[in-house]
């Protein structure tokens, strides 16, 4: 009896841990650059269209890329070890291998243009406060589940028929 | 706003562009020829071939047939988990999350508009990169079927909204109604008066598939002239 309680107790904390690890969304994402959002938000003054250039006008907001940094970066403005690899891609002319961390599953029709041009709804609504974050995510901000958006839609009475966003 | 088709099979040549057009807009799998004939063909929009007569006084006649969207669909009556409704629009949609793959709506749908995946979506290689993005590609065990298109109409409301007015004729139609060499197909609300597909409805021409069992399918289609 007591063997099986232990081989049960076993098979139960594995579970967990499988739960935990494998079979949730809190993978956890390396970033090539740690980028520091606060200090291009805060202390440098831009905003978020700024570099994410196509969130009015687009479906997706799009993650900027070595086209845009060199606007500001092509020579390094800091000692910053971080900034010294963004400048070598830039050299190099190769594109920083972003992850992308928030993702919309494709039977979902998701557009940035929609929601923040359109719907008026604030960037820190589904990405939180990315003006006061040091480092690059490196998991979503919220859990990317149908119920958050339903629950916005609601709250906002915005349709939610399954095919307005189904396809 | 009840968006409809009228089909003017005196205009269709039956040439299969309606049938290749969904095909590639819609990533509908492309299944081997031994499945094929096992009825395991899947197709949106197929092209229906009826003979008439004898040889050799034979007649071929052909007509596109895509999912009737009904008005009172036999399909969604007879869906456990609510995959398939018909909503406010009178688009008949289909959610493959949420299909568990019973194929019920399979059974009750009196015009077989709908496919079952009994594979995983394979593609050979190269060609995933050519699907289109705006539709998902369907997993294996759900069912799918026409949705006139409704990721275009998505984006097209959208558009619309952006640029502060309301949806015009033309700013959605569905990928067999624009790809139509012969312009026999036609898509619009059969609600609004300004849409062509209203008059063409009400045409002495007009007609449905299977009328008397009170489905009130929303593709019209338009007799030919003998």
């Amino acid at each position: 009896m007591r063997k099986h309680v232990a081989l049960y107790t076993i098979a139960f904390a594995i579970l967990c841990v499988l739960i935990v690890t494998g079979c949730s969304e809190s993978k956890n994402y390396t970033q090539p650059i740690q980028y520091n959002h606060k200090k291009h938000i805060v202390d440098a003054g831009l905003t978020c269209f700024d570099c994410h250039t196509r969130v009015l006008t687009h479906e997706k907001a799009s993650i900027p890329n070595i086209l845009i940094c060199k606007g500001c970066h092509e020579q390094p403005m800091t000692e910053s070890k971080e900034e010294k690899k963004l400048v070598d891609y830039i050299k190099k002319n190769q594109p920083i291998p972003w992850i992308q961390v928030h993702r919309v599953p494709n039977h979902a029709y998701f557009s940035h243009r929609r929601h923040v041009a359109i719907g008026k709804v604030a960037c820190l609504t589904c990405h939180g406060d990315v003006a006061g974050m040091t480092l690059p995510f490196s998991t979503p901000y919220l859990p990317i589940k149908m119920a958050f958006c339903i629950g916005c839609h609601s709250k906002n009475h915005v349709n939610t028929d399954c095919a307005t966003c189904h396809r | 706003m009840k968006w409809g088709m009228v089909i003017d099979l005196q205009k269709c040549t039956g040439c299969g562009e309606c049938v290749a057009a969904c095909k590639l807009e819609n990533n509908v799998a492309i299944v081997e020829p031994k499945e094929s004939e096992m009825g395991r063909t899947m197709l949106w929009m197929d092209m229906l071939t009826v003979y008439e007569g004898e040889y050799p006084r034979l007649r071929v006649r052909q007509f596109p047939r895509p999912c009737m969207h009904c008005d009172h669909p036999p399909c969604t009556k007879v869906c456990p988990v609510r995959a398939t409704y018909r909503n406010e629009e009178g688009i008949v949609a289909q959610i493959y999350p949420q299909c568990i793959g019973c194929r019920y709506c399979m059974a009750a749908c009196p015009y077989t508009v709908k496919s079952f995946n009994w594979y995983k979506p394979e593609w050979a290689p190269g060609i995933r990169e050519t699907a289109n993005p705006d539709v998902s590609v369907r997993l294996v065990g759900v069912v799918e079927k026409c949705t006139f298109c409704v990721h275009r109409l998505q984006k097209a409301k959208e558009q619309a909204k952006a640029e502060g007015r309301n949806l015009r004729e033309g700013d959605f139609q569905t990928a067999c109604a624009e790809s139509c060499p012969a312009g026999a197909i036609v898509f619009g609300d059969l609600e609004n008066t300004n849409h062509r597909v209203n008059p063409l409805s009400r045409s002495p021409r007009a007609t449905r598939l299977l009328e008397d069992l009170g489905t009130e399918p929303k593709v019209i289609y338009l007799k030919e002239v003998d």
